[in-house]
């Protein structure tokens, strides 16, 4: 198990460092990403900063409470940014052409080449940006210390679960030509947790919760944060991760042998 | 004169072909995020209005809100197409060598794109009015109203293409020119009343905007098709600077670029 986790993360270092020599070999773009990802920050929390000029509160949560759940939103973004974004859209692109066929044949987990090949070490720029306002809004609410302590694993869940989510979305890539407009609709599920469980009508949010989990990747955490009697939103987590994982292992295999691999 | 527009007819089918020829990506691509998003905004308004929903925020009640968000999904739609996304592959590829030597020029080439483009755009925001109308989000406004506003969303198309092209032709320096396409679907996005109605951001903004094309871009022509804005002149008026701006601009970089280009893969 040791011997394993070790050569993953020896193949993660050349993962990363590829990455950042090709991502520094293009620095207008790699600025121009740092930019896009600010604009977008900003453009997130100023537009609910000006509907809250003609609101006192949204659902049950005041101004700086939903504040607080947009910044956990835009860490968890910048996060999957960084490490898995790029790796969706190559996806695509190695199904039609068949360079899926190289990933195939090196000797670790094909999940694991697949959706950690390239990271985007442009949000390890704007990941500092993300985490101060996390805290600026942290404050503004008053959490205790527990709750800082308790935000990164809780970042992590629902990094995680939205990523599972993610992958099995992507594996409907086998099945397509085209994988462009999966990748427009992994979009839309981002956008669509984005915002809390709450303003959705009770059929949706049912929806969106149990059938495709997608409201508990942010609003499960923040919910727990703003109450500990809501523990039983983590528990669905837990349980949405490990039901989403075993879908995906299954999925997946079922995936790879739809594979006609193009350039063969 | 007829052969040339033969040409412009053969390759708006073309373009045609290719737009439809994987359905399910057109849909999910071209369609689908307008229409997640409109889904969102009606949830966030009927929370914000709740039972209330006669009450006025900014002089918009529940059912006034909807209707403007439904002519900016139909304005979207309509006017901020994804026409131009491969021109920079074509230049970053080399394919433009092949336009080089055809009867066509590249631009002749990407705006027939375009144009097929908007038909198929008519056709999906014909429906998606439809079903607005069918479940009771709008009222059938005027025919007049109704052609004052699709003739200024299809000005506004143009001048969307325009910068489209822009971002596009930026793959001369640029490697990937998708950065600048997103940054400038988040700018137009944010500044446009696309995501809100412009009366909720403060006037210091709103007042800003006035000679940019932003305001012209979602939330003028959804005024206009709710029969509340008259003074179309101002908006013709600004959106035709900035595109005369722009396709200035464009010349100006095919002709840099061109001086730069190396027909990659020749």
């Amino acid at each position: 198990m040791i011997k394993s986790f070790k050569h993953y993360l020896g193949v993660y270092r050349y993962f990363v460092s590829t990455s950042l020599s090709e991502a520094l070999s293009f620095r207008t773009s790699f600025v121009l990403l740092i930019l896009m990802d600010i604009f977008f920050y900003f453009s997130v929390l100023f537009s609910v900063d000006f509907l809250f000029d003609h609101t006192l509160m949204i659902g049950p949560w005041s101004k700086y409470q939903l504040l607080f759940f947009i910044a956990f939103m835009l860490n968890i973004d910048t996060i999957h940014m960084g490490v898995f974004s790029s790796n969706f859209w190559m996806l695509g692109f190695k199904i039609r052409t068949g360079e899926l066929d190289f990933d195939l044949l090196k000797p670790t987990h094909s999940i694991f080449v697949a959706f950690f090949r390239y990271l985007k070490p442009s949000s390890m720029v704007t990941a500092p940006v993300a985490w101060g306002i996390l805290v600026y809004y942290g404050n503004k609410i008053g959490l205790y210390w527990y709750d800082w302590l308790m935000i990164p694993p809780l970042l992590l869940m629902g990094l995680a679960l939205l990523c599972v989510l993610e992958f099995i979305l992507s594996t409907s890539m086998f099945w397509l030509v085209e994988g462009m407009g999966v990748n427009f609709l992994r979009m839309q599920m981002q956008q669509m947790a984005r915002w809390p469980d709450f303003i959705y009508k009770y059929t949706y949010q049912k929806i969106f919760t149990i059938a495709v989990p997608l409201l508990l990747i942010g609003s499960g955490p923040v919910h727990f944060i703003f109450d500990k009697s809501k523990w039983p939103y983590l528990l669905g987590m837990v349980v949405a991760l490990i039901i989403s994982s075993l879908i995906l292992i299954k999925i997946w295999d079922k995936a790879l042998r739809q594979y006609d691999s193009a350039s063969s | 004169m007829k052969t040339y527009l033969l040409k412009w007819w053969q390759t708006i089918r073309i373009s045609w072909s290719k737009y439809t020829a994987y359905r399910l990506n057109f849909f999910l691509q071209v369609v689908g995020p307008f229409l997640v998003f409109f889904f969102i905004k009606y949830n966030l308004w009927s929370s914000i209005y709740g039972e209330d929903t006669g009450q006025l925020i900014r002089g918009y009640n529940f059912d006034e809100m909807m209707q403007y968000h439904v002519w900016t999904l139909v304005i979207s739609l309509l006017g901020q197409g994804y026409a131009a996304m491969n021109l920079s592959e074509d230049i970053r590829l080399g394919r433009i060598s092949s336009y080089l030597i055809y009867p066509f020029e590249f631009w002749e080439f990407h705006t027939a794109g375009f144009l097929s483009f908007q038909i198929l755009q008519i056709f999906v925001s014909s429906v998606t009015l439809g079903l607005a109308i069918f479940f009771g989000f709008l009222d059938l406004p005027s025919t007049m109203t109704l052609l004052h506003g699709f003739s200024f969303t299809f000005f506004m198309g143009f001048f969307w293409f325009t910068m489209q092209y822009f971002t596009g032709l930026l793959a001369f320096w640029l490697e990937e020119t998708w950065i600048m396409r997103v940054l400038l679907s988040i700018v137009v996005s944010f500044l446009s009343g696309y995501i809100f109605p412009l009366e909720l951001y403060p006037e210091w903004l709103v007042s800003g905007l006035k000679f940019t094309p932003f305001p012209y871009m979602s939330y003028f022509p959804a005024k206009i098709f709710m029969g509340v804005e008259t003074n179309f002149m101002m908006g013709y008026a600004v959106l035709a600077f900035w595109m005369a701006v722009f396709a200035f601009v464009n010349h100006l970089i095919w002709k840099k670029g061109m001086r730069l280009y190396t027909a990659a893969g020749m």
